[in-house]
């Protein structure tokens, strides 16, 4: 166990643990756009920055960012403190200045009091921030679909060669989690489209309501051991037919 | 365009056929056709056992590779400051007039693309244009054919 302070009050962390993961288990509201608990910490996006210092630094503070920051003993922490509220503000108002338009973005600038950017907007920008929550979820998920291509201004999220991503099937982990809700799809009938890719979805064989694609269900029949007959049914009916089981085995429990 | 995948393998037996080889194999299929064919990259992922993502995210994170077909011959002139006062700027379009093409770009006969460069670091020689990685200083509106006829 490590002891360390935070905004003036004394909390236990695990060691290794990064303060970000303690910041959010004491409920201190830190902004942090390129944090998932699915993947690695990144530390792209540089809102989670914190003022650090210790008993002994004679007054001198540090700035770094609690999603990278492994817990110290005796590790003094502002989440708030007027300094980082102004680094805070000058991330937004760059942000804001290359994603004008993204309704996040503005929410967040505008809760640190930036409703407009003090640098040149970026014109054909668009609302993706790079903080590849998409591309690692999608490793973590096994798929490698896409990945970051290119770098510095010419740096975007992408699929291989520009094309429909061969081995993409069609989770919706990346769209459901960017954070900016840049990745688009849509759904048409019975079908889901994403990264221009096309996929049938699977239809419940009791109640007709669609679940996920078909070839997401291969991937975990195959993958994760699970059945394929496991997903001809949604989750609701599966769980209705739980408590029919279920009321079957209590009427047999009390027959006997 | 259909390329000759043969000297793919030969550049695949060249190393330990695993994902530290990407970047070295990268840059012998960019050594052996000038640029990074398609189906180069998708055979490197297969072989390599990378995802063709992460292949594509090195492939154009690296200057180094292109991804369109280049010239036998790659003609780079420097327009860094010292060469643009020296004229870098004629000498350019002495050679674009030349091979009818814009700088950035590559002749259909795929024998020539012309590209510009900011500073060499050759700037005493200035105007300076580099062919195939040999360069030349000095260089006069007149020296053009010269340079295309250049080995
Ligand atoms: S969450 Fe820490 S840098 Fe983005
Ligand atoms: S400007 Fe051309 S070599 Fe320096």
């Amino acid at each position: 166990m490590v002891n360390l302070t935070i905004n003036g009050r004394i909390v236990q962390a695990k060691e290794g643990e990064m303060l970000l993961t303690v910041l959010r288990r004491e409920k201190i509201d830190v902004p942090a756009l390129c944090h998932h608990e699915a993947v690695e910490p990144f530390g792209a996006c540089r809102l989670c920055t914190v003022e650090i210092t210790k008993e002994d630094w004679n007054g001198y503070s540090n700035y770094v960012t609690s999603c990278l920051y492994p817990v110290e003993e005796g590790l003094i922490v502002s989440t708030h403190s007027p300094k980082v509220n102004e680094l805070r503000k000058t991330i937004l108002d760059l942000f804001l200045a290359r994603h004008p338009n993204s309704p996040e973005i503005r929410q967040l600038a505008a809760d640190y009091g930036v409703f407009k950017t003090s640098y040149e907007t970026v014109v054909d920008g668009n609302n993706c921030i790079l903080c590849a929550i998409c591309t690692r979820i999608c490793d973590t998920m096994g798929f490698h679909a896409i990945s970051t291509v290119g770098r510095g201004h010419g740096k975007e999220v992408a699929p291989p060669l520009h094309q429909v991503p061969p081995d993409c099937v069609g989770c919706l982990a990346c769209a459901l989690n960017c954070p900016t809700h840049y990745i688009e799809y849509t759904f048409d009938n019975n079908y889901l489209t994403i990264w221009d890719k096309k996929f049938e979805l699977m239809v419940c064989s009791r109640c007709g309501k669609k679940t996920i694609t078909k070839e997401f269900a291969e991937y975990l029949s195959k993958h994760r051991d699970i059945p394929f007959s496991y997903f001809e049914i949604c989750d609701e009916c599966h769980r209705k037919e739980l408590a029919a089981t279920m009321g079957q085995i209590t009427s047999w429990e009390r027959e006997a | 365009m259909k390329h000759n995948l043969d000297k793919l393998s030969a550049i695949f037996n060249r190393y330990p056929q695993n994902r530290e080889s990407l970047i070295a194999v990268l840059q012998d299929i960019q050594k052996e056709y000038h640029y990074l064919p398609e189906e180069a990259l998708q055979a490197t992922a297969k072989t390599l056992d990378v995802p063709l993502s992460k292949v594509f995210s090195v492939a154009t994170f690296y200057n180094a590779f292109s991804h369109y077909p280049r010239g036998e011959k790659i003609i780079r002139i420097c327009v860094g400051t010292t060469c643009h006062i020296r004229g870098a700027h004629l000498v350019q379009e002495q050679l674009e007039n030349r091979l009818n093409i814009k700088a950035g770009s590559t002749t259909k006969d795929l024998k020539y693309t012309l590209e510009t460069v900011n500073c060499v670091g050759a700037c005493s020689q200035a105007p300076v244009v580099i062919v195939n990685n040999k360069y030349y200083g000095h260089v006069k509106v007149s020296d053009a054919k010269k340079l295309l006829r250049s080995k």
